[in-house]
């Protein structure tokens, strides 16, 4: 690693010493060190080392803070193990708090006293982004969503290209209303998709405009933003997330929409639904909700008609993190499936014990530490292979993914799907 | 030959080098063997990623190919990005993939 600049190291410890509340201070002189947080952390059960124990990352910050921002740790740092913010501290916290860590909280709930400590990894996310030290491969795709307004640089063209197919076939099978509307204004609902649907699996797509079709809802996708990930919530760059946040909430008033409909996605809905009022400091002045519970409703208020024998085969659900355990939509996910197919199992644990895919935190994303995802994933591939399911519903395009890759490498034989594929195949129109 | 330099992911680092033989030894890690469906898609990712610098869109395969989506993932089960962009050599796409 190149020199630190003291310009580098100022900006980083500013985010220490100004605090917005008292959280941070708090949660950073909670941790008593009893390790019960170790085997709750997908890492640390993998790799063995202390070094991956979830209390050493709050270490590595809180250390900082004793050695900034108290007047023991000025004085006499060695008493109270604080450390300079020099090269090798940053080297260590770029592998462990970017490299070693999915933010899926399953520490934080199983931690005695409730220690924050996903908090704590995003607060020393954001002091590496303040030292411009965010992994390269996780910069690539915000930049891509702040130049081009989706995190894949989709061209408006070509996005309007793929929705115009999936309509035709819609079209050809159901006839003329079963539309994909875009940019339609005055509608309730502002659909938002991952630009992965677009770019390479465009069939939850329509598996999702079948499901509005079915239920005649006035719907629409802006092709200026219609892009549900926010990879600002990982990059530690607060105000990159608000200028994404920013341009879907100004986009959804635009179009005079009345709800927000987050898309399958785990992060964004996180990010959209739960940070982005604080980004942006002013709270939403039209609903938002996510595409689950939206499903749901259908459902209970009898909008669709599912035939749950036309999904036999064995299915268990995957909870997103950020979805399940950080969002609270653990029985949602499972009144929808529970409905659409006649074969279901848990996994084991599940809900909000359930274990992230490996994929989360921005994993995915950063190349630099794909073998260590992959590794961690392996708990995962084999809760999946215990239930004896064949087809994985996950609610988040970043699992679906992951678990594909999972499936490959741990030769799993099993089939990944969204709730909407799933759903939409047990309609009955 | 120049020597082969891949990312975290499997990805090639430098694409430039890369040719028939290069997609062979990729697809081979995933265990394919490479057939005319298979040098159709990958021809179609290579030149998009040569004229435009990126991957096409599955549309774009899917039109000049003649294929199905279907085939598609049955060909490449790691998918459009990881499994059929990495065979043809381009860098890893950014974003959910």
């Amino acid at each position: 690693m190149e020199k630190l600049t003291k310009q580098q190291i100022d900006n980083a410890i500013r985010l220490l010493k100004m605090p917005p509340d008292s959280k941070l201070v708090t949660h950073l002189n909670a941790c008593v060190h009893c390790g019960l947080c170790g085997e709750s952390c997908m890492y640390y059960k993998t790799m063995g080392d202390n070094r991956f124990l979830p209390a050493r990352k709050v270490e590595l910050v809180a250390s900082l803070y004793r050695k900034y921002c108290t007047l023991t740790g000025k004085i006499v740092p060695s008493l109270v193990n604080a450390r300079e913010l020099d090269e090798k501290m940053a080297e260590e916290m770029v592998d462990m708090l970017f490299g070693a860590c999915t933010m899926c909280g399953r520490c934080v709930k199983h931690c005695s006293i409730g220690v924050d400590i996903s908090y704590i990894v995003h607060v020393g996310r954001r002091m590496l982004a303040a030292m411009n030290l965010v992994p390269e491969t996780l910069q690539a795709t915000v930049n891509a969503a702040l130049e081009t307004g989706n995190n894949m640089a989709i061209p408006t063209e070509d996005f309007v290209d793929t929705i115009e197919w999936m309509e035709e076939e819609l079209i050809e099978e159901y006839g003329e209303d079963a539309r994909i509307p875009l940019n339609e204004t005055d509608k309730k609902v502002f659909y938002t998709l991952n630009p992965r649907e677009p770019k390479f699996f465009p069939l939850s797509i329509s598996a999702m405009a079948k499901i509005f079709f079915a239920a005649k809802e006035s719907w629409s996708i802006s092709t200026n933003m219609y892009d549900v990930t926010n990879y600002g919530i990982f990059n530690g760059n607060n105000s990159q997330a608000a200028q994404i946040a920013k341009r879907l909430h100004d986009e959804v008033l635009s179009k005079k929409s009345k709800v927000l409909v987050l898309g399958e996605c785990g992060h964004g809905t996180r990010a959209n639904r739960w940070e982005a009022p604080n980004y942006l400091q002013q709270p939403y002045n039209f609903e938002v909700t996510t595409v689950v519970e939206l499903i749901n409703d259908y459902i209970r208020s009898g909008r669709i008609k599912l035939d749950k024998s036309l999904n036999d085969e064995l299915v268990t659900i995957h909870d997103p993190c950020n979805l399940v355990r950080n969002g609270g939509l653990l029985s949602e996910i499972r009144f929808t499936v529970k409905n659409s197919v006649s074969n279901f199992i848990e996994m084991n644990p599940y809900g909000l014990d359930n274990f992230c895919c490996g994929g989360g935190g921005g994993q995915l994303a950063m190349s630099e530490y794909n073998e260590r995802r992959i590794k961690i994933g392996e708990i995962k591939a084999e809760q999946i292979r215990a239930t004896g399911a064949k087809i994985v519903a996950t609610p988040c395009h970043n699992c679906v993914d992951q678990l594909a890759q999972l499936n490959h490498t741990y030769k799993l034989g099993v089939k990944i799907k969204t709730l909407a594929e799933i759903v939409a195949d047990a309609i009955v129109l | 030959m120049a020597e082969l330099k891949f990312d975290g992911d499997g990805f090639l680092i430098n694409p430039e080098i890369w040719d028939n033989e290069v997609a062979e030894q990729i697809a081979n890690e995933d265990g394919i063997a490479m057939t005319d469906q298979h040098w159709s898609i990958v021809k179609v990712i290579r030149n998009n990623y040569e004229e435009k610098g990126n991957a096409p869109m599955i549309r774009t395969i899917c039109k000049e190919t003649g294929l199905k989506l279907k085939d598609i993932y049955e060909l490449f089960p790691l998918g459009p990005a990881r499994g059929a962009c990495r065979v043809a050599g381009l860098p890893k796409p950014d974003g959910c993939v």
